[in-house]
């Protein structure tokens, strides 16, 4: 994975379609790259042109005879083409192409951008774009954008799917006095997209917190997987678009981006360390937070207030997000009662009433950072008679520094009286908030960063299977295929779960009752019969099941009953025939599932199973790719089904290991054959020494079919 | 000369097994005819119908479609006035049917609609079996036991009207039934002395209608390019109105379909489309997004638009069923060896000899 160095740090850059023209693009372009104190060479390409900006014009690229690192194209989209060409002949390595006309203006567009991509790759040459606002980064010192001059120098990246939000908060981080270390807007992500500006974001020694506003993911795979490093490095905080439905119809108007399962990418943020946010406040209080504070150890949380309300509403946020209130120690309190009046309250929050000065607030400040049981502080200020906010903002400044591992944040709520105050933390790097809410938010995201990284540390594989088995499965795909199925019969899956050590009771199939029979002493009575038809999924609805069958003749009855009421209900249903299958011992009742998602591949499911799944909705869910089996286990306890596994009310606790190799195992198959998009085991009957699947459902697809 | 004639429900098929006939008794060496008494076009802008072109060209034959085909009559026929007049009907076949059947071994009639089609003006499948002097193969279409019922049915009253019968093809069975069909209807019919030439299974390339059908029965506009796409096979149609949530695992289900969906729903087409899509068919004349037609385009599936509601949709498709087109090479061959493989053609040959 390439870190990008030349495109943020280059010795040389061209920019094509440079012009003298203050309206244009090619002038505003130019305009930057001198402004922002770039040392190297600049080459502004305008045949009609001797000089723009003091840097000695080119006709064209091909005339500039000597190397090019970066050119930046902002010409119309017709002729983009022939100039990219031309910049591939000079040996330019990175193109940024400002022009829009490609792919989000439809077939034409596409074509375009096709070629451009075709374009770079012959001549070895990167891309960023089409259709951006340009690149940035403040210590290299380089603005190749048409964006209205630079950010302040800072060490926050911000990598943006969309340029016009650029260009927005560009503007607002200037206000607000917020640095940034590289601003990237991506435009089209033809060639280089997130997961490349994601690395050498963090790969930038320059860099410390990555901020990305996403609408899509272009590979999933490779996101978890360099994302992952990544997050080990720095904090990653995406804020992705189009989660609500009608977002996500949004998003696939603006980009035709892939209405892509909202769960699916939370799951694979998840796995791979990222910290998603929901709001875009949230993306920068967020990264300030990061920026000027330690990560917690915990997360507990210690508040010390002046007034009572608004610490009881602290306490709330707190337990809203996820956090703890620490519990003191003896030492702590005894400290505090010393020093602090009777009525004070000394339990956390800490009120040390409303009339406390400066060293009132310096003690219960510094024995509840002294305690141990501390992870993080939350000082909460409201304004009376004689509060003394510049002074306790001092003493608080002149703590940090005594206890440098722990991240401390401030809420002063008030206002004129409280502003000296406040700028005295927010200068001293203490992040201040005029109401407690956001604080907490932050300090819950830099605690799901801790939990999220030592996730990451413990990884045992998932299991292996035989080169045999997955012939075996090989094979019985390829029958279904080329009875043009996508949805196998029961039998079918059942096999191919065997083959992979998946524990389902076996499934044959009958074409007649005399058959069904035979199957039925060989296996052993009682027996259940169901309808064998990919057409039918909810069997029972159209009595396309018979239960507890003891003998042959009950079994010849069931036969002729099914068939006769689902010739019935369903006329003109193709019917393979009858699944005979041995009844199970009753046991609790979970469901393991697998869809493919598009974009990230197969996402597994557990929870609580039976035909009630869809209404409790008691599941949880990972990705296969990169998962171990540490993870598995988590991901049921996560579950209530869990709770009812280890024994519940009297009942035998259950073979959670059967549960987890179970799910191993479909996560393998799925890794392993990219054609079957759904599996869904249910129910999975969990016993106290094994786990059995009764029903099996297994569709696969074709990926080239019908390609002219 | 001798006559066949093809008998047999709408959409059992006749036609195609008419061209598989064809075909082998071509290479056997006989001078084939094709003779197509009724037809009807259902395309505005069709003057021809298919089947006549399709036979034109195989065949090689030197009469016009007129001659080939000298009746048109629809759904209204009986209002016709004396235009319309049973006799002057009956002459005009009978003076088409002088000039198609010289100097041939064999011609094959294609029957109308279903065997009753007609009956009000004289010129039902048996009628016209005794006009011509012809003789019934008689084309089943396979869906259940009732179907059987019927075939034995209309097989007693072929031998109660006295007209010869060649034989039954069971034409297009499923898999599903295809052991049945041999076990247990064969069988059935053989044991009433009625005459089974052979059991068919469905080839879903000849047998499942493709995307240009759909065109042709929508009547919408084709918003991708034209000759792309058309003559994908679609096996199965789809109606995408949920939310995006189990819209994926539902459109995974079927292979080579028609999705069905509002023009404004750009989330379910590009689902659609990650999945095996023959056809994306998009309803009330909501133009779509560029991101879809992108899409559709680079995997090369068809977008029709048409104006009307999903139901209207439904509605039209109905009755869509495949025809095969004279370029269709692969579907001709295929015709062919349906013949050759599953049908005692031997016994056809032996009745246009003797």
């Amino acid at each position: 994975m390439s870190s990008l160095q030349s495109l943020f740090k280059p010795n040389s850059i061209a920019v094509i379609g440079a012009s003298n023209n203050k309206e244009k693009i090619g002038y505003s372009i130019v305009e930057n790259i001198k402004n922002c104190g770039y040392s190297g060479a600049v080459y502004p390409i305008n045949p009609k042109e001797k000089e723009i900006l003091g840097y000695q014009c080119y006709p064209s690229i091909g005339e500039i005879g000597r190397p090019v690192d970066v050119a930046v194209i902002s010409i119309p989209a017709a002729p983009s083409l022939q100039v990219a060409r031309e910049c591939g002949q000079a040996g330019v390595k990175f193109l940024v192409v400002i022009t829009a006309g490609f792919k989000e203006i439809g077939e034409v567009g596409l074509k375009r951008e096709k070629e451009l991509l075709e374009i770079c790759r012959e001549y070895n040459m990167r891309l960023v774009g089409p259709n951006v606002v340009g690149i940035m980064d403040t210590h290299s010192p380089l603005n190749a954008s048409f964006a209205d001059g630079s950010p302040e120098k800072g060490e926050i990246a911000f990598i943006s799917q969309s340029g016009a939000m650029l260009l927005a908060i560009l503007d607002w981080s200037r206000s607000r006095g917020l640095g940034f270390s590289r601003f990237v807007s991506m435009g089209n992500k033809a060639d280089l997209n997130e997961v490349d500006f994601i690395w050498s974001a963090a790969e930038d020694p320059n860099t410390k917190v990555i901020l990305a506003y996403l609408e899509d993911v272009t590979d999933g795979k490779r996101f978890i997987q360099v994302v992952r490093e990544a997050s080990l490095k720095k904090p990653v905080i995406i804020l992705k678009s189009g989660t609500s439905s009608a977002g996500a119809r949004a998003a696939s108007s603006h980009t035709g981006a892939l209405a892509g399962s909202d769960l699916a990418y939370d799951v694979a943020f998840r796995q791979c360390g990222v910290i998603r946010v929901q709001e875009m406040s949230d993306l920068f209080d967020l990264a300030i937070s990061f920026i000027n504070q330690p990560v917690p150890a915990g997360d507990r949380v210690a508040i010390v207030t002046n007034s009572g309300g608004p610490g009881i509403i602290a306490t709330d946020s707190v337990e809203r997000n996820g956090l703890h209130m620490a519990r003191f120690s003896k030492e702590t309190i005894e400290k505090m009662r010393q020093h602090l009046p009777v009525e004070a309250s000394l339990y956390n929050p800490v009120d040390v009433l409303g009339d406390a000065r400066a060293d009132r607030f310096n003690v219960a400040l510094e024995a509840v950072l002294e305690d141990e049981q501390t992870d993080s502080l939350l000082l909460l200020l409201s304004p009376t008679a004689v509060t003394e906010p510049e002074k306790t903002a001092e003493s608080l400044v002149s703590l940090r520094k005594k206890y440098a591992s722990k991240p401390i944040f401030a809420s002063l709520t008030g206002g004129k009286r409280l502003e000296k105050g406040a700028r005295i933390l927010t200068q001293a790097g203490i992040p201040c908030f005029p109401f407690p809410e956001p604080a907490l938010k932050s300090i819950a995201g830099m605690v799901s960063y801790t939990r999220l990284r030592q996730k990451i540390q413990r990884r045992t594989p998932l299991p292996e299977v035989t080169e045999k088995a997955k012939a075996t499965v090989k094979a019985i795909l390829y029958d279904v295929m080329r009875d043009h199925r996508s949805v196998l019969l029961g039998n079918e899956a059942s096999q191919v779960a065997a083959a992979y050590g998946i524990p389902v009771a076996p499934i044959y199939l009958a074409k007649t009752p005399e058959e069904a029979i035979t199957i039925a002493d060989s296996l052993g009575y009682p027996i259940v019969l169901k309808v064998a038809s990919p057409k039918i999924i909810h069997k029972s609805d159209v009595g396309g099941v018979q239960v507890g069958l003891e003998n042959a003749a009950q079994v010849r009855e069931g036969y002729l009953k099914i068939m006769d009421s689902v010739s019935r209900l369903l006329p003109g249903t193709p019917v393979y025939g009858i699944e005979v299958q041995k009844m199970m011992p009753k046991g609790p009742e979970t469901i393991i599932g697998m869809t493919r998602d598009l974009q990230f591949g197969p996402l597994l499911a557990f929870g609580l199973g039976g035909i009630y799944v869809n209404l409790l909705k008691d599941v949880s869910f990972r990705l296969a790719e990169g998962l171990n089996m540490e993870e598995i286990e988590e991901m049921i306890t996560e579950t209530k089904a869990h709770t009812l596994l280890r024994g519940y009310r009297g009942s035998t606790p259950c073979d959670l290991c059967a549960i987890t190799e179970a799910l191993a195992r479909v996560a393998r198959l799925s890794l392993d054959f990219p054609e079957i998009k759904e599996i869904d085991l249910n129910p999975v009957i969990a016993y106290p020494d094994s786990a059995m699947a009764l029903d099996v459902k297994i569709t696969a697809a074709n990926e080239n079919e019908q390609e002219e | 000369m001798k006559s066949i004639f093809l008998g047999g429900m709408a959409g059992s098929g006749k036609t195609a097994i008419a061209l598989g006939l064809a075909l082998k008794l071509q290479d056997e060496g006989f001078k084939v005819g094709y003779f197509k008494p009724i037809s009807t076009t259902k395309d505005l802008h069709q003057t021809q119908d298919q089947d006549v072109l399709l036979f034109q060209k195989v065949l090689s034959l030197p009469h016009g479609a007129e001659v080939i085909s000298p009746v048109r009559i629809g759904p209204y026929c009986l209002s016709g006035g004396t235009k319309r007049s049973p006799e002057s009907l009956k002459r005009k076949i009978l003076e088409a049917w002088k000039t198609v059947a010289q100097d041939l071994d064999v011609v094959l009639v294609d029957g109308y609609l279903s065997p009753y089609t007609a009956a009000s003006l004289g010129l039902d499948a048996i009628s016209l079996i005794k006009m011509l002097d012809s003789t019934m193969l008689y084309v089943i279409r396979m869906e259940d036991d009732y179907s059987l019922d019927k075939s034995l049915f209309y097989n007693n009253h072929f031998r109660l009207s006295g007209i010869p019968v060649l034989g039954n093809i069971f034409n297009n069975v499923e898999r599903t039934l295809l052991d049945k069909t041999r076990g247990v209807y064969a069988p059935i019919l053989e044991e009433q002395g009625h005459v089974v030439l052979g059991v068919i299974p469905r080839k879903t390339e000849i047998a499942s209608p493709t995307v240009q059908e759909f065109y042709e029965a929508l009547e919408g506009v084709l918003l991708t390019e034209e000759n792309v796409g058309l003559n994908r096979l679609v096996e199965d149609v789809v109606i995408g109105s949920m939310t995006i949530d189990g819209a994926l695992s539902y459109l995974r289900r079927a292979p080579n379909k028609a999705v069905i969906t509002g023009g404004d729903r750009s989330d379910l087409a590009i689902t659609a489309l990650e999945t095996s899509t023959s056809v994306l068919i998009l309803t009330g004349g909501l133009y779509p997004d560029v991101s879809v037609l992108s899409r559709a385009i680079e995997k090369k599936v068809p977008v029709i638009l048409v104006h009307y509601d999903t139901y209207t949709t439904i509605e039209r498709l109905h009755e869509v069923t495949r025809r095969i087109r004279p370029e269709d090479e692969i579907g001709i061959q295929i015709a062919k060896k349906n013949i050759a493989d599953h049908c005692r053609w031997q016994a056809v040959v032996e009745y246009v000899k003797g």
